[in-house]
């Protein structure tokens, strides 16, 4: 017996079923999002009726297409229990390496570099895997690395890119005026659902998250699945930075830094569960518009762009209580 | 997420004589390691760059520690608990510009003197309070708590800042960033006054001794009757004084006011506490441990800069060094069925 | 101590007394009216079975349980025990099993943590006073322990001692005596160490009462002034040890002999010649040495041992949940569970005793549940065939009798016999399943779903598949196996055997674990 079994052997497993707290849990991470992404887009278009335009319409979501694609990776990191911290940097590194690459290898360039991002990643999967570092850790110094790599690459300067190998990036099309990037960003979040909807995938990360003795116990392939994770976060950051060089015709080393806590944000705000086991592509695509919407409205407020990361701040912390499930940790660090 | 924990219990069997001399051993490492990674690299270093071991390098050393050092300090009371600062580069924003408009300014006419460096410090400590309260009352792990207390920080100072850099107008102020006693900067001095109040409240009080405690078992200490939430809070509350000093200090370095104020700082003051042997699972090290941590990671930058190697490069070896540092001391507890997050 | 003041505090009102206290927990009762007392300078044996109640007991008296009825008097005046603080406070304290001590703090710091008193003046550490403060506890058992070591440092014995001292620190506190609760102090101490603790105990008898729980029955026997024995949480005798040997204990612990019908012993089939499983020399470092055993097709060999003989970590092993050393083969062929999964694609499946920690992913639907371990069988490719893997759980609900509103209903909702029974359903989903490990596969089950799954086991092995057993009471073990393999202290001690209609008493296993 130990002193920290508060009750014994039969009390953890009498307790009454708690799903009903549970449910209703859950029910408040499917809903609210919706609601306040709905009343956030209210209050905009009555303060600012041109907001409703297909143009703005437009261009606000094209605003939000580096945003989308760094979460959708870092989701499933956060989906197994871990977190990425590195993602912006690896996207600040993959425009600092796509910015120096195209001159020499054209369109290729994109695709080396993705390559590289997802690399890095499963560098740092394995690390958290095999040595069993904590994922913060890993991604806290492996944020470290990439910005260093960034840094010496580029000189500590931003480079130019010039020519029209990009320009898919960053174009419009039709007589709509579609911003490309947004479809490549839906196509992208139509892939992530296909492949979470129709394959064990997901349950693999759902089970990780939320019970992961009990996955590792079932055949779960729990290693792979982490890596895995890791390694789309990390390619997902590496493509999130190509589109950045193709809307600033520029890579930096810094380029992307500023989006890690609105990435976390819109991951959490969405209704995903930072302590993992619960949430999904759809919610992460709500929570990055609704965090987009919010930058509009801060500026359609005529609020001061500075308060932004004081929003974001106070936004994180909020979610993070809302939403955090407090039974899986008896003793928060 | 929360730093895996370290072992709770000692093993159950009698036949632990082996695992407690190996563990006797470990901790032998653990406190004199790092020090003996110091003269080695200071060893190292000199046969590298004729201009290392000289008495002009090593005051560099010490004042270019100084800052780093008074975070550490601070920082090493949130680490003994088991938790994680990632706040310091907001609260540190913060305590420069706010100090920089409080005492004798180029953009207002407020001049506090010494109340105004209280006032920041005292901002700072604001900050801890928050991120220790929300912490242990809404039960966020800290890694979020801190990370979002940073962003508030920088927003806080990035609107203070409002476009214009205010500059010091102080002379007073000045000297001690360029006065010297016994060769070193007087802020060095200060960065060592700190460092003795951390020794002293870590052994002799209370919130030292509960802080170990709670990191090496907080089960236990809660069961014991601790009220651990009220220690936590004041360590964080501790911290954030200390950042906001630390805030100051780089303030009056560089004679004004700036939201960069940390940056990089709060990555290096974690690689220098856990290099040192303060490690993020709690309850170990302590503040002469960060300390020395401090030194071997500025030994590092200069070192690095007399060699010629690029000053880009330092943030990523930083990186390298915290992850190798803490798989070094992660390895030998590893399990086949262990959970980490 | 003097004829005339044994008699005097033999004639003493109790210093400890526990009048009925009754515990459910959910659908299990714990405590059924447990009762007895202390009397000053006496030190009391407390025996049982697992599951006998007596964790629970002592996690009353020291305020980390809360019982549903009865009460507890201390001195005579009926307290509420809310924590380790308090009941320090109010003079009662436990020496756990796993220990309650800070490792990274010294001796001393442990032996007053929490209630320092006079030493620490505002939040300011007067180490001096401190240290003596503590060195009066050490000197009350005469430990040569330095005051200074650091806790984790010094070796179990020496850690049990500091924890004895920190339980009679609470003497100054409260200017009384204390009562002091020993859990299981020797079951992991050498010869030598247990000659140290004997000692000790007579010199606490001197200054305090004590309660002692073990499952030894010899030392109970040797130390104690009285025993009390519990069984399915009553306290069912007291007795003195002049009059009983440990051969009447032990029969006091199991009680009426088996009545087993409702483990289908009728049902238990002959074993096969075949071996299934077949270990040779499994050692898991620092838990269990050289195991031999063998597992024959359709067999179910039960595991019986107390906490601490290594039996629960050997069954992990054996699926690859702990790194072994040694040889196993399955039906002739070498295995090397080098994980989960390896065993699960080598036929072998594990339902743990923990079910809402390990056994189950409680946020899934019964359906994902059942398929997670051989996901394959509803996929076509990458691609999950949902329709397949409704239709798979539709059939294992009917089969089984899973009450549940529906296969996609989150599992945790369902109630504790039917989560088991859809974790039973996990393995029995692949027909070549060839050997199933159960760790207490009834645990906090009512007696409905336990005889369910007893029914299931038996239909599992009638099909061929072998089973490796362990269950709380022994009864229940030895209704259903075939075999009982008995280990102690990490090793094998013996193999009975237990065919239907010659099955051992339970007294014949207990005396191998013990």
């Amino acid at each position: 017996m130990s002193v920290t079994d508060k009750t014994g052997t039969f009390a953890r497993l009498g307790d009454p079923p708690r799903m009903t707290q549970s449910a209703r849990r859950q029910l408040l991470l499917t809903v609210m999002p919706i609601v306040v992404l709905a009343a956030l887009v209210a209050a905009i278009a009555v303060a600012n009726p041109n907001f409703l335009r297909p143009a703005s319409i437009w261009t606000a979501l094209d605003s939000a297409v580096p945003l989308m694609i760094l979460a959708s990776g870092a989701m499933l990191v956060i989906l197994c229990g871990g977190i990425d911290l590195s993602v912006a940097a690896l996207a600040s590194m993959a425009s600092v390496l796509v910015a120096l690459w195209i001159p020499a290898l054209g369109g290729w360039a994109v695709i080396l570099v993705v390559l590289v991002c997802a690399l890095a990643g499963m560098l740092q999967g394995v690390v958290h895997v095999v040595a069993q570092i904590p994922s913060f850790l890993v991604t806290l110094g492996g944020l470290a690395v990439w910005s260093g790599i960034a840094l010496v690459a580029s000189g500590a300067s931003t480079i130019g890119v010039s020519g029209t190998t990009l320009d898919w990036a960053f174009t419009r099309l039709t007589d709509w005026r579609i911003p490309s990037a947004v479809l490549i960003a839906a196509g992208l979040v139509i892939v992530f659902a296909l492949v979470l909807q129709l394959t064990p995938v997901r349950r693999w990360l759902i089970s990780i998250g939320s019970s992961e003795p009990a996955a590792l116990l079932a055949g779960v392939p729990v290693a792979q699945t982490k890596i895995a994770a890791f390694v789309v976060s990390g390619a997902c950051a590496g493509f999130a930075g190509v589109m950045l060089v193709g809307r600033t015709f520029s890579g930096a080393p810094t380029l992307a830094d500023s989006l890690l806590l609105p990435v976390v944000a819109a991951i959490v705000v969405g209704g995903t569960a930072i302590t993992g086991g619960f949430g999904g592509i759809g919610r992460t695509v709500i929570g990055v518009l609704i965090i987009t919407v919010l930058r509009v409205g801060l500026s359609v407020a005529g609020v001061d762009p500075s308060y932004e990361q004081i929003f974001y701040g106070v936004l994180v912390i909020a979610a993070v209580a809302l939403t955090i499930d407090r039974s899986k940790l008896p003793f928060v660090k | 997420m929360a730093a895996a924990r370290l072992g709770l219990a000692p093993p159950e069997t009698g036949r632990a004589d082996a695992r407690t001399r190996r563990r006797a051993h470990s901790t032998l490492l653990a406190d004199f390691g790092p020090f003996g990674a110091l003269v080695l690299l200071c060893v190292i270093f000199s046969l590298l760059s004729p201009q290392f071991a000289t008495w002009g390098n090593v005051r560099n050393i010490l004042d270019s520690a100084a800052v780093l050092g008074v975070i550490a300090v601070g920082l090493t009371f949130v680490l003994l608990l088991g938790a994680i600062d990632l706040s310091i580069e907001g609260v540190m924003a913060t305590a420069a510009i706010s100090v920089a408009l409080l005492v004798a300014n180029s953009r207002n006419d407020i001049d506090l003197g010494f109340i105004g460096i209280v006032a920041a410090v005292a901002l700072g400590a604001c900050f801890g309070l928050a991120s220790g309260m929300l912490s242990t009352g809404l039960k966020i792990p800290s890694f979020m708590t801190t990370l979002g207390m940073s962003a508030i920080g920088i927003g806080i100072a990035t609107v203070l800042f409002a476009g214009v850099q205010p500059s010091l107008r102080s002379p007073e102020l000045a000297e001690w960033a360029s006065g010297q006693w016994l060769g070193l900067t007087r802020l060095t001095f200060v960065a060592l006054g700190v460092v003795v109040v951390g020794l002293l409240i870590q052994r002799y009080t209370r919130l030292g001794r509960y802080a170990r405690a709670i990191g090496g078992a907080e089960e236990l200490a809660v069961l014991s009757g601790i009220p651990v939430r009220r220690y936590k809070t004041i360590a964080f509350t501790f911290a954030g004084a200390v950042y906001g000093l630390a805030g100051v200090m780089v303030t009056i370095q560089l004679g004004s006011g700036i939201v960069q104020a940390g940056v990089g700082q709060n990555f290096a003051a974690i690689t220098a506490a856990v290099v040192g042997g303060t490690l993020l699972s709690g309850g170990r090290g302590g503040v002469l441990h960060s300390i020395v941590g401090v030194l071997i990671v500025t030994v590092l930058v200069n070192g690095l800069v007399l060699i010629g190697v690029s000053p880009y490069v330092q943030k990523a070896v930083q990186g390298v060094i915290v992850v190798v540092a803490v798989a070094i001391t992660a390895w030998p507890l590893r399990q086949r069925l262990r959970v980490v997050k | 101590m003097s004829v005339e003041k044994q008699i005097e505090d033999a004639a003493s009102a109790p210093v400890l007394a526990v009048h009925d206290l009754r515990k459910k927990f959910a659908e299990t009762t714990a405590l059924d009216g447990v009762s007895f007392e202390v009397r000053p300078h006496e030190v009391v044996g407390l025996i049982g079975e697992n599951g006998a109640g007596k964790s629970t007991l002592l996690k009353m008296l020291v305020g980390l349980a809360q019982p549903d009825s009865g009460s507890i008097e201390l001195r005579g005046k009926r307290v509420k025990m809310r924590g380790i603080a308090q009941a320090g406070a109010a003079g009662i304290g436990m020496v756990f099993q796993e220990q309650s001590l800070i490792p990274n703090l010294t001796v001393a710091e442990n032996i007053l943590f929490g209630a320092e008193g006079a030493a620490v003046v505002g939040g300011v550490y007067r180490w001096k006073e401190l240290r003596r403060r503590a060195q009066v506890q050490l000197d009350k058992i005469g430990s040569k322990i330095k005051i200074d070591a650091i806790t984790e440092e010094l070796t179990f014995a020496e850690r049990q001692l500091v924890e004895v001292a920190k339980v009679l620190a609470t003497e100054e506190r409260t200017n009384a005596e204390p009562v002091v609760l020993l859990d299981e102090p020797t079951s992991v101490l050498d010869r030598d160490e247990t000659e140290v603790l004997f000692a000790q105990i007579e010199r606490l008898r001197t200054r305090a009462s004590v309660v002692f729980v073990s499952h030894r029955l010899d030392e109970v026997l040797r130390v104690s002034d009285r025993v009390y024995v519990l069984r399915n949480g009553k306290t069912v005798a007291e007795c003195v040890p002049g009059d009983v040997d440990e051969a009447a204990l032990r029969r006091m612990m199991i009680g009426r002999d088996l009545e087993g019908s409702h483990y289908g012993e009728e049902d238990q089939l002959p074993v096969r010649e075949e071996v299934r499983l077949s270990v040779r020399g499994l050692s898991i470092k620092g838990v269990c040495e050289d195991i031999d055993l063998d597992v024959h097709v359709g067999e179910i060999l039960g595991i019986a041992g107390v906490q601490g003989s290594g039996r629960e970590e050997l069954c992990r092993g054996i699926f690859g949940a702990l790194a072994t050393r040694g040889s196993m083969t399955l039906d002739g062929r070498p295995i090397k569970p080098g994980s989960p999964r390896t065993a699960i694609s080598a036929d072998i499946g594990f339902v743990p005793a923990e079910r809402r920690r390990e056994g189950m992913v409680g946020s899934m639907s019964v359906a994902e549940n059942i398929t997670l371990p051989h996901i394959g069988e509803v996929c076509a490719g990458p691609v999950l065939q949902r329709g397949k893997e409704r239709r798979l759980a539709d059939e294992w609900i009917e089969r089984l009798s899973i009450r549940t509103p529906s296969a996609s209903a989150p599992l945790g909702s369902l109630s504790g016999g039917n989560q088991q029974k859809a974790v039973l359903a996990r393995w029995m989903v692949s027909d070549s399943l060839k050997l199933l490990i159960l760790d207490h596969p009834t645990r906090g089950l009512d007696v409905g779903a336990k005889s369910e799954v007893y029914r299931l086991i038996r239909e599992l092995t009638a099909s061929g598949v072998s089973v490796l057993l362990m269950a709380d009471s022994l009864e229940e073990l030895i209704a259903m196996s075939h075999r009982v393999l008995v280990m102690k202290d990490g090793r094998v001690t013996d193999v009975i055997d237990a065919r239907a209609g010659d099955k051992p008493a339970p007294v014949t296993v207990l005396e191998r674990m013990i």
